[in-house]
C-alpha cells in the first residue's frame, strides 16, 4: 500500500517541472513577441517616415533620428529571435537559417529610405547573429 | 664639337623658356574658377545664414580673391532659382560704410566686358544698422541703366566683422516681364560672372575690386530621382506588409500552440 504514493510522488516531480518549464516557455515566447510586435509599430512609424520627429533640425537631432531607427530595428530582430526560438524549442524543431534569413531580411528592408540607417542595421544584425551564434550550447 | 653642343644647349633653353613662359600667358586670363552649382534647399535670402537650418548646406563653397581681397563664395541652385553667397572678412574698421557687392552676369561664358548685360547688386546704405538696398541694373556700353521690373533678390548684413551677401537669381525665365533686361540663365550652360566690391554707390565707377567666375548651371534630375523614392518607398511599405502578415499568421500559430499544450496537460 505504502510503495504505491511513492511511486506516483516519483513521476509527478519531473511532470509538473515540465509543466512549469513550458510554461515559462509560452509566457517568454508572449512576451518577446509582444516587445518586437511594438518595436515594429515604432520602427514602421519612424523608417517610413509618418513621424519626423528629430529630422532635419540640425546635426545632433539628425544623429538621434538614425539611431532610433537603427536600434528599434535591432532590438524588433531580437526579440522575435527570441520568440521564434523559444517558440521552436517548444515545438520539438531547431531554427533553421531559412528563418533567420528571413528575418535578418525583412530586418534589413525597413532601412531602405535611409542609407545610413541600412549601414548601421546591417552592421548591427550582424553583431547580434554573430554574438547569438557564439551563446548558444553546442 | 663643343661650340656646337652649346649651340644647341641654348636653343633648347630659349625654347623651353618660350613654352613656360606660354604656359604662364595662358594662366593669367579668363575666368578664376569653374565652379559647378550644387543642388540644396532654397535659403532665405535675408543675409544671415542660419546653421540650425541647414541653410547653405549643400552649396559649393570656395575661396576666390577680388583682386587681392579674399572673399569666401558659396554656390547653389534648385529647378528655378541660382544662390549666390558672398561673405567678406574684414577688420570692422575696414568695413566702408557703404560698400557694396555686384555680381555682373554675362549673357553666356563668354567674358569680353560687352557680354557683361545684367548686374545684381547689394548695396549698403549705413552698413552698421545694416540699411541696404538691392538694385538690379541693365549694362549697356558699360552704361548702368535701372531695370524696369527687378528680378532675383539680394540682401546683406553684417556679422561681427563678416558683411555677408546673398543673391538669388531665376534660371530659364521667358523673355517676357522685364527679363529682356537680364542675362537669361539656362540649364545645361555656364554664365560668366564678374564679382565686384566697392566702397561708394557708383558704378561701375565705384568698383575697386573684381574677379571673374565661370558658373555652371545644371538641369534638376527631378523625376529620376522621384521614380527611385516611389520605388523606395514601394519596397519599404512591401516589406512592412509582409511582416505585419507574417506576425500575425506567427501570433496564430501561438495560440495554436497554447491549446495544444492545454490538450497535452489534460
Amino acid at each position: 500500500m505504502s510503495k504505491v504514493p511513492k511511486v506516483q510522488t516519483k513521476d509527478q516531480k519531473p511532470k509538473t517541472r515540465r509543466i512549469s518549464e513550458d510554461k515559462f516557455a509560452y509566457r517568454t515566447v508572449v512576451i518577446s513577441t509582444a516587445l518586437s510586435l511594438i518595436f515594429y509599430v515604432i520602427s514602421l512609424l519612424f523608417n517610413i517616415e509618418i513621424i519626423l520627429i528629430f529630422a532635419g533640425i540640425n546635426l545632433i537631432f539628425d544623429i538621434i533620428n538614425i539611431l532610433v531607427k537603427v536600434i528599434v530595428i535591432l532590438l524588433f530582430f531580437l526579440f522575435m529571435m527570441i520568440s521564434m526560438g523559444n517558440y521552436k524549442e517548444m515545438t520539438g524543431n531547431p531554427l533553421d537559417w531559412k528563418e533567420i534569413l528571413l528575418l535578418f531580411t525583412l530586418s534589413l528592408g525597413q532601412t531602405l529610405l535611409n542609407y545610413i540607417v541600412f549601414t548601421f542595421t546591417l552592421i548591427g544584425l550582424l553583431l547580434i547573429l554573430i554574438y547569438l551564434y557564439l551563446v548558444q550550447e553546442k | 664639337m663643343k661650340k656646337i653642343s652649346y649651340v644647341i644647349l641654348s636653343w633648347i633653353t630659349i625654347v623651353n623658356l618660350f613654352v613656360v613662359s606660354s604656359l604662364f600667358i595662358i594662366n593669367s586670363y579668363g575666368a578664376a574658377e569653374e565652379i559647378n552649382a550644387e543642388f540644396g534647399e532654397a535659403p532665405i535670402i535675408d543675409g544671415e545664414i542660419d546653421d540650425s537650418m541647414n541653410e547653405w548646406k549643400n552649396a559649393f563653397k570656395t575661396q576666390v580673391n577680388l583682386t587681392d581681397l579674399p572673399i569666401d563664395l558659396w554656390v547653389m541652385q534648385d529647378s528655378s532659382k541660382l544662390f549666390i553667397s558672398v561673405q567678406v572678412d574684414l577688420e570692422l574698421s575696414s568695413h566702408n560704410s557703404t560698400e557694396f557687392i555686384g555680381l555682373l552676369i554675362s549673357n553666356s561664358s563668354s567674358e569680353n566686358q560687352g557680354d557683361f548685360i545684367d548686374a545684381k547688386i547689394v548695396q549698403f546704405s549705413n552698413i552698421q544698422t545694416d540699411e541696404f538696398v538691392y538694385l538690379d541694373y541693365f549694362i549697356n556700353n558699360s552704361i548702368f541703366l535701372n531695370d524696369t521690373n527687378y528680378h532675383g533678390e539680394g540682401a546683406g548684413k553684417l556679422d561681427g566683422k563678416v558683411s555677408v551677401y546673398e543673391f538669388t537669381i531665376p534660371i530659364k525665365q521667358s523673355m517676357t516681364n522685364g527679363y529682356e533686361e537680364d542675362a537669361v540663365l539656362e540649364y545645361e550652360n555656364s554664365y560668366a560672372f564678374n564679382i565686384t566690391y566697392g566702397k561708394i554707390p557708383s558704378y561701375p565707377d565705384g568698383i575697386i575690386k573684381s574677379e571673374i567666375v565661370l558658373i555652371n548651371i545644371f538641369e534638376p534630375l527631378v523625376e529620376e530621382q522621384l521614380l527611385v523614392d516611389v520605388i523606395l518607398m514601394i519596397l519599404i511599405i512591401i516589406v512592412f506588409s509582409i511582416v505585419g502578415i507574417l506576425s500575425g499568421y506567427y501570433i496564430y500559430k501561438i495560440f495554436k500552440l497554447k491549446e495544444k499544450m492545454e490538450r497535452l496537460r489534460v
